[in-house]
């Protein structure tokens, strides 16, 4: 039977002490790949700890797979297959006798679960590598083994915590094709938690986004997409009179030289542009949608909840400061 | 001009005199590629000599110009050299119990071959060593029955007191089971700790309780595998060596059923104080020799303390002695201790009962998600 969501939780709180990890988290995940993402301390690992039916919640409930998270721990265990961020592995064990093991711990029997681990070492890549000790392994192929351990009972949900985390960008491309392959082809479902939004919007079709132990933001990416819809527009001669005059006419615009990107409001938006670029005689050379990525609309969000936050070519950049979005953001 | 300047047209209309003639670029010939293989039933895919791994994480001789190459499903072209697919499996997993067996089978298995909990060689070489130190007595009398020599037999024969020595004795409880103890039991939790391998366990089906037992069983199945097996191993030997009859055993079985309950209570003392200590730490060096600080430490104090003020009350602290009292007072030896027998039976299960609290606790904390 096809689950119509593979999570729903309902108001889940959890309580530290006086610290709220969770603060009434309601999520509706549908099958297929959906993304994680939120600010170191946002709550991403308690809630994977929660879906995983591993802690106690001071209050709320849902359901995993069917299963109830405060109850059926084990049977929910069952069918995730979870890969950690950290160093999980035993490093003087063959990297085939590894995944071996985190078959039989999942319950298969020793033959099958060693026939699996050739299956899944093959599909990561290891095939040729797998009698090699995980200690003399690079931190891809580590990464790699980690994802067959996680694989080798087939799981129904793959939970993937920083999955491409300290990959170049060689391994890094395999480890997401792979993930691809494991929805796409295997018809799996994967819930990955990652700070990098090009990983995220590579795999996944949705987003789940925390904040403080809150969702503030969760549905398909391409909805998602709408709340930060805007035209770019290249234009010739007169540019600071353009940008003045679609101000004044009420339009957010935020501008890099000839370049402007104005919020689209709704289908007017495109006359009023051209109207303006008319009236203050002012060539338009390009006007096009345009396309906004995970990270726009991460800073979006989180400029509408009135953080303050650094794109990642600020992250790049040092002594960059950190952008006012209030006062306007300046273009990627 | 400026980007504020006013738009000109004429600035662009005012063509150039003369415009240059475009001349149509030559053509680069391409060699084409050799087709001179076939993989995976793709005629002229060309065989790079990559393998796998070199492939995906450039390792290997290709380090240098090594491409993450990996051909999906439909996509194979050449250059590809294998083509993932996922594979589902269609068996079914098993209950508890056969979790509980791979995980004892992971630890004790690991000491006999590869695939398993890899032990270091000196432990395993440890343990062969102790072990067959352990079956000295054995050895002798065998020898003493061989060369027909009755000393031999008279001096290495069952006795209450060399049944209780056997377990108990100093001799074996300073040199030999201490070593074994700590060596065995000292990385066993705190290297998951330190690894990170409890992620490995958490994150499936099995519970924190499963964990702590199989991890308590495995530790005292290796230690008895020592200790109470060659014990049974040198009563057996001696009833066989010496042509013993069936009153004999009628005789002796008392106390070697004592020494053999007194055994298993100090497997299980030094596993649960070892497993504790091991909880608490990472890596096997400081549960190890923390685990010989708390056994030889309390043991000097206690006699110092004796030697100076004649007090031995404080051989309560020495979980050793503890064992070594009650082990006396259930083979009917004469005492060597002045308090009541009561005191260390009391003092044991408080030492059990706070190691395995804190064991407990701490096996709690292990984490899934490393935060």
């Amino acid at each position: 039977m096809v689950e119509e969501y593979i999570v729903e939780t309902q108001d889940l709180v959890k309580k530290y002490g006086e610290h709220v990890a969770l603060d009434g988290v309601s999520l509706s995940i549908r099958p297929g790949a959906t993304g994680l993402l939120g600010p170191n301390g946002a709550g991403k690992s308690t809630l994977i700890k929660t879906i995983l039916g591993l802690i106690a919640l001071t209050s709320g409930g849902g359901r995993v797979l069917g299963h109830d998270i405060a109850t059926q721990g084990q049977l929910i265990r069952q069918r995730i297959g979870y890969m950690p961020e950290y160093d999980c592995l035993i490093p003087e064990m063959e990297a085939i006798h590894q995944v071996r093991y985190a078959g039989e711990l999942s319950g298969m029997h020793p033959a099958a679960a060693l026939q699996r681990a050739h299956e899944t070492m093959e599909y990561v890549g290891l095939q040729d590598q797998r009698y090699r000790t995980v200690g003399t392994f690079s931190t891809g192929m580590a990464q790699a083994t980690k994802l067959a351990c996680a694989l080798t009972h087939d799981p129904d949900l793959l939970v993937c915590d920083e999955p491409t985390n300290g990959l170049d960008m060689t391994a890094r491309g395999f480890m997401l094709d792979t993930l691809f392959q494991v929805v796409k082809q295997g018809g799996r479902s994967i819930l990955m938690s990652s700070h990098l939004m090009d990983d995220v919007e590579h795999i996944c079709d949705r987003i789940v986004m925390i904040h403080k132990g809150q969702v503030i933001a969760q549905g398909r990416i391409e909805d998602l997409k709408a709340i930060d819809r805007e035209i770019e527009i290249s234009v010739w001669g007169g540019a600071n009179r353009l940008e003045s005059h679609l101000k004044d006419a009420g339009l957010t615009v935020r501008r890099t030289g000839r370049v402007m990107r104005v919020q689209r409001q709704d289908e007017t938006t495109y006359t009023t542009i051209l109207a303006s670029a008319a009236a203050t005689s002012v060539q338009v050379r390009r006007m096009e949608d345009y396309e906004p990525s995970l990270e726009d609309l991460f800073i979006v969000i989180m400029d509408r909840l009135g953080y303050s936050v650094k794109t990642s070519e600020d992250l790049l950049t040092s002594n960059t400061p950190t952008m006012d979005h209030a006062a306007g953001r300046s273009l990627p | 001009m400026t980007e504020d300047d006013p738009f000109a047209l004429d600035d662009i209309l005012q063509t150039p005199p003369t415009l240059p003639v475009p001349v149509a670029p030559v053509p680069t010939p391409v060699e084409a590629p050799v087709r001179e293989a076939e993989f995976l039933g793709e005629v002229g895919a060309g065989v790079t000599g990559q393998t796998r791994m070199e492939a995906a994480y450039g390792s290997g001789d290709g380090d240098d110009d090594g491409v993450a190459i990996v051909a999906q499903s439909g996509q194979i072209s050449p250059g590809k050299i294998f083509q993932q697919i996922y594979r589902p499996w269609r068996g079914t997993l098993n209950p508890r119990w056969v979790r509980n067996w791979s995980m004892l089978r992971h630890h004790v298995y690991g000491l006999f071959r590869k695939g398993h909990r890899p032990w270091p060689a000196y432990t395993k070489v440890l343990i062969v060593m102790v072990t067959m130190g352990a079956l000295m007595p054995l050895i002798t009398m065998f020898l003493g029955r061989m060369s027909g020599s009755e000393e031999l037999m008279r001096i290495f024969g069952v006795t209450r007191a060399n049944l209780w020595g056997h377990v108990l004795g100093s001799f074996n409880n300073i040199c030999c089971w201490p070593l074994v103890t700590a060596l065995v039991v000292g990385g066993m939790i705190s290297e998951d700790r330190q690894h990170g391998s409890s992620a490995i366990y958490f994150s499936r089906p099995v519970t924190r309780t499963d964990y702590t037992l199989m991890k308590f069983i495995s530790a005292s199945l290796i230690l008895s595998m020592i200790i109470t097996f060659s014990y049974c191993a040198y009563y057996a030997g001696a009833i066989i060596l010496n042509d013993e009859g069936w009153s004999y055993l009628l005789d002796t079985f008392p106390f070697f059923l004592g020494g053999f309950i007194a055994s298993l209570m100090l497997v299980f003392t030094y596993t649960s104080i070892g497993l504790a200590l091991s909880s608490i730490s990472q890596g096997k060096f400081f549960p190890a020799v923390a685990f010989m600080g708390v056994l030889f430490g309390s043991k000097i104090i206690a006699f110092l303390i004796n030697l100076l003020f004649d007090r031995d009350v404080l051989y309560l602290l020495s979980p050793h002695d503890n064992l070594a009292h009650v082990g006396q007072w259930m083979m009917e030896l004469n005492t060597t201790y002045d308090f009541p027998v009561a005191w260390s039976f009391v003092a044991l299960l408080l030492m059990n009962g706070l190691s395995l609290y804190v064991l407990i606790s701490r096996v709690n904390s292990l984490e899934v998600t490393r935060e």
